[in-house]
């Protein structure tokens, strides 16, 4: 029988093409409310290793560790030579204005109120140091009436409550279960959210790489039993880092011996590196 | 319910549905193993190989200068603070060993307001006449050695001593003679060590060595108690042949161990004012050669000439002494 040779018409087309979305949607519908089913049992926080091995390597079993950093102020001398250890040890871009640790010096000069605040990045030190690639602090002060002077050194406090952990979009800032914020350099967008919640100035965008970059406390060298590249080149004994989960390690001692403080305890982000020997204005 | 309400609905539906299903097929396994993070980057970075190497890696074959380094006062500064990082260290070639090294030692020594009390500084202009740090200072064990010696002897049983030292030195200390050294008013400490030394071999001389092996310990400390407490006599005696004006800019170079007219602060060294000048050239050019055995000596003797050596021993033989007390 020969069909009526009429197109469908545009109102039985729109009422088609609604049945299609509706099946589909409800069909998504079921799936998704099965997968719904299966997902939260499959991704169960701090789910242990599945093959049983020690992770993330197999000599090094990061339930074990708890790691802790402290700073002697009182012994900095403002050699920098942490400064240059770390960008060797890293990767960190040769210039003044990248860095993953850094020193601060205060300086009070008699008859004034306001401290002066310089480190290595400061145009007068680079131009001390003769290149952005090597760092020295100029003797500005050599003939000041210097009524109080001392330095700090900084970096990542590696916070137990990190607020560049909870901005970060994608997942690619994280803190180990041994107490490390590190980054995932393949998840990384390069947005600089977290340079901008870090409160302590801790991190930087790589330019080289196009993702943030900060302190990892030498991930690499602490999980093969080494020191931070820092911590191992400080001449004076100014960097202190250990297991705080051993009572008898240098972190435990330095904070069980001494009265720390931490930087800006008020924004709750609960810091990891333990100062001792600064001052009010150093924050 | 309006169509265009509805239609709007199920679009929304529709992006929820898929932003349900979508992350269940395009989120790595590893990502919420242990937490909102991909865990296999754990792994990744630290696997990454470690650039310095620290002191023990230097030790394998460095095992001399190692043990130097760590019985000294810079065994708290790492190998490669100074020469660079050691990864890939024998197989590419040699560590630089750093040529300028009053830029590096000044990083850390240079007199700046901030350092601590306790870290050993320096102001850079004073300290050395332009000189390398290097030329006293063995970086490998920086401190200078002249350890003080206790000197306790008594000096009635010096001057009985001294009796047999007169024909050499003089009755009151002051030698007869341009080649012996004047004793008197020398700094006790310095004399102590180096009778010991004589007596000990640790230097050598034609005259003095089977003397000096010849007294006790106690007749030592007697003697350089006794010459320290006699008066020095202003200038030397004996004609100088050099120029002392031109010894006078040389010996900007010794002003940290000597003083800056031979009257040295540390009672280990020896004052030079007032010395025989042929004494003293005959020491310098004994250092120079090796014949006289001192560390910083050595170092600083090697770049002197021997008319600056001519100069420097007319300038302090000029010069006036001052008792020791």
């Amino acid at each position: 029988m020969k069909k009526e040779d009429t197109k469908p018409t545009l109102e039985a087309r729109r009422a088609f093409l609604a049945k299609l979305a509706g099946a589909a949607t409800c069909a998504g519908a079921v799936v998704g409310a099965a997968t719904l089913g299966v997902v939260p049992a499959a991704s169960a926080k701090t789910e242990a290793p599945s093959d049983g091995a020690s992770f993330p390597t197999k000599d090094y079993d990061w339930t074990k560790h708890q790691w802790g950093f402290g700073v002697d102020a009182t012994k900095c001398i403002g050699c920098l030579r942490c400064v240059e250890a770390c960008k060797t040890e890293n990767d960190v871009p040769l210039n003044a204005h990248q860095f993953r640790t850094w020193v601060e010096r205060y300086v009070h000069l008699e008859g004034e109120e306001q401290v002066r605040i310089d480190s290595q990045q400061d145009p007068v030190n680079i131009e001390a140091s003769g290149s952005e690639k090597t760092f020295r602090f100029a003797n500005r002060y050599k003939d000041a009436k210097v009524d109080k002077a001392f330095f700090v050194p900084k970096l990542c406090n590696h916070c137990t409550h990190p607020a560049c952990v909870q901005v970060c979009p994608t997942g690619a800032t994280y803190k180990t279960e041994d107490g490390v914020v590190l980054v995932d350099e393949t998840y990384c967008i390069g947005c600089r959210y977290c340079v901008q919640a870090c409160p302590y100035g801790a991190r930087f965008l790589n330019e080289e790489k196009g993702v943030a970059d900060k302190c990892t406390w030498c991930y690499h060298r602490i999980t093969k039993g080494l020191q931070p590249a820092c911590v191992e080149v400080c001449p004076v004994g100014a960097r202190v880092f250990g297991n705080l989960k051993d009572k008898q390690s240098p972190v435990s001692l330095f904070i069980r011996n001494n009265r720390v403080q931490v930087l800006k305890a008020e924004m709750g982000n609960a810091p990891n590196v333990f100062y001792v020997g600064i001052d009010k204005e150093v924050n | 319910m309006p169509k265009h309400i509805f239609r709007l609905l199920l679009l929304i539906l529709g992006v929820v549905v898929v932003a349900v299903i979508a992350p269940q097929f395009l989120t790595v396994d590893s990502f919420y193993r242990f937490g909102h993070y991909r865990a296999n980057s754990v792994p990744e970075i630290a696997a990454k190989e470690p650039v310095l190497q620290t002191a023990r890696y230097c030790q394998d074959c460095h095992t001399e200068r190692h043990a130097q380094w760590s019985a000294s006062n810079h065994k708290s500064v790492t190998c490669e603070v100074c020469h660079g990082a050691a990864l890939g260290h024998p197989q590419n070639g040699k560590l630089p060993i750093p040529k300028d090294a009053a830029k590096l030692c000044t990083l850390c020594h240079e007199a700046m307001p901030g350092r601590p009390r306790t870290q050993p500084q320096i102001q850079v202009a004073q300290h050395s006449g332009g000189q390398q740090c290097t030329v006293c200072h063995n970086p490998h064990s920086p401190k200078i050695a002249a350890a003080l010696v206790k000197v306790a002897g008594n000096d009635t049983a010096g001057k009985q001593k001294a009796a047999d030292c007169a024909a050499c030195h003089g009755e009151t200390g002051i030698s007869p003679n341009d080649t012996w050294p004047n004793l008197a008013g020398q700094n006790a400490a310095y004399l102590v060590r180096i009778l010991a030394a004589y007596k000990s071999g640790d230097q050598k001389d034609v005259a003095m060595t089977p003397l000096a092996q010849a007294l006790s310990d106690a007749d030592i400390q007697n003697l350089a108690t006794y010459y320290a407490g006699l008066n020095c006599k202003g200038a030397a005696s004996g004609k100088a042949a050099g120029d002392a004006a031109a010894g006078k800019v040389l010996a900007k170079n010794c002003v940290a161990c000597h003083g800056e007219t031979g009257i040295g602060s540390n009672p280990a060294w020896p004052q030079l004012a007032g010395q025989q000048p042929g004494y003293l050239v005959n020491v310098l050019k004994a250092f120079k050669a090796g014949l006289r055995k001192d560390p910083m000596m050595a170092g600083i003797s090697r770049g002197l000439s021997d008319t600056d050596i001519a100069n420097l021993a007319a300038y302090y033989a000029a010069q006036n002494c001052q008792s020791t007390k």
